[in-house]
């Protein structure tokens, strides 16, 4: 056997490795979502009850919620699941004079709307999340007359989170910016017929 | 006779030809004890089997090492640079590529999306050269428009580092400006006058910048370096 027929006889084998290593990359990294165990749902999951909006404590070395969060936002969190209705997101912003910034997640923490205090209503944040079904129940009930007081949000699956930032505007001003949190409230609805 | 001799003539060279070949091998097989005929049906099978598993098993490995190089790297796509300063505007989003939606499903990290503001990170200063710890590194000039933003120091995986000081960043509330509206912020292990962010004096770092409610979220991609601040070298020990 010459050297150029065992190289023959090796290139099905080294062609097979390439195939099957490119194949377990691309599954690998595709699975990676569904397989994380300290993904920031499952993190906030440990922290927070579903649909109750719960104040999380500050950032301080070695307990945070995530790498790359802003010491400087103080965070509450709103952990969603509409299987059973619509989920109300309520924040009063009257009297706010720093930051309150809201993002909404679906299960694997993408983001599917991002909004700060500028974009309240009459010095008010009110989000209805709800299932495209339910949007369409919540409708029907709607007066003809009047415009939606509220924003709705038709979220990409049943479970997800809503992260609201306030920013300590400077340090040793949390009480501030804890206090604009504590305006924040999230709560199911009772389901519509 | 003549067309017998032919076929003679004609089989005797092939028979002369085929038969001490075929005589050996045939004889090979049939008188040889048991074993070598197993080994000599089956080797090859097997050996076949055999080199597809390890080649499976070794393409597994490949497969699995390169996706775990990729997340603890962070590999992404769509990366934004202005100047010294790094931003992945869509990571945040449903479309974002799978390495980022892989590295972030493992780390947990929750980016800022664009509503609510940008964020960039730099792990070098303006001339390329990675921050080092030993030297002084001064923040300041332009800075787009933003309704508040934030300075933090961080180590290179975003956790916070403990400090004397308990103090990781800085916001453009708390700084000092000069009467036209520029500022410079220290940032040094040394405690210095004016804007001083701390930093750690033995371990490798990184800076962190976000604008919230900013409107250079709809022009991520075309922020010019002259509009972010400039991140300058200073005294090192």
């Amino acid at each position: 056997m010459s050297a150029l027929d065992r190289l023959l006889g090796a290139l099905p084998y080294a062609f097979a490795v390439v195939i099957v290593a490119g194949l377990t990359h691309i599954l690998s990294i595709l699975a990676m979502p569904y397989v994380a165990t300290r993904d920031a749902f499952t993190r906030i999951g440990e922290l927070a009850q579903a649909n109750r909006f719960t104040l999380l404590p500050q950032a301080r070395p070695g307990a945070e919620l995530a790498p790359f969060s802003d010491p400087a936002m103080l965070m509450g969190v709103c952990r969603f699941n509409i299987a059973d209705g619509p989920v109300r997101l309520r924040a009063d912003l009257s009297n706010v004079d720093g930051l309150l910034a809201f993002s909404f997640h679906d299960r694997f923490g993408a983001t599917f709307y991002g909004m700060t205090d500028r974009s309240s209503l009459r010095g008010r944040i009110d989000v209805l999340l709800l299932t495209q079904a339910q949007l369409e129940a919540v409708e029907a009930l709607d007066p003809e007359d009047e415009l939606p007081q509220d924003l709705r949000l038709v979220t990409p699956g049943r479970e997800g989170f809503v992260l609201v930032r306030s920013l300590i505007v400077e340090q040793g001003d949390a009480d501030a910016a804890r206090k604009r949190l504590a305006t924040a409230s999230c709560a199911q609805e009772a389901p519509k017929r | 006779m003549f067309s017998l001799q032919r076929l003679s003539y004609g089989a005797g060279p092939e028979g002369a030809k085929q038969g001490p070949k075929r005589g050996p091998l045939r004889g090979a097989s049939r008188n040889a004890i048991p074993q070598p005929s197993f080994r000599a049906a089956l080797d090859p099978c097997l050996l076949t089997l055999l080199k597809s598993l390890v080649a499976t098993l070794v393409g597994v490995g490949i497969g699995l090492a390169a996706t775990w190089l990729a997340v603890e790297r962070d590999v992404r796509f769509g990366l934004v640079a202005t100047g010294p300063w790094t931003s992945w505007p869509r990571s945040a989003y449903r479309d974002a590529d799978p390495y980022t939606r892989a590295s972030l499903a493992r780390t947990g990290e929750i980016p800022l999306s664009l509503g609510e503001g940008l964020s960039f990170v730099a792990r070098q200063d303006e001339t390329g050269a990675a921050l080092d710890p030993r030297c002084d590194y001064v923040v300041g000039g332009a800075i787009p428009p933003a309704r508040y933003w934030t300075l933090t120091v961080m180590s290179p995986k975003g956790a916070l580092i403990p400090n004397a000081s308990e103090r990781y960043g800085l916001t453009s509330a708390e700084i000092v400006r000069a009467s036209n509206g520029a500022f410079e912020i220290a940032v040094s292990s040394r405690a210095r006058p004016g804007n001083w962010l701390p930093a750690p004096p033995d371990a490798s770092y990184a800076l962190a910048l976000r604008l919230y409610d900013t409107p250079a979220s709809s022009s991520a991609t075309a922020l010019a370096a002259s509009q972010m601040p400039h991140l300058r070298r200073g005294a090192c020990s």
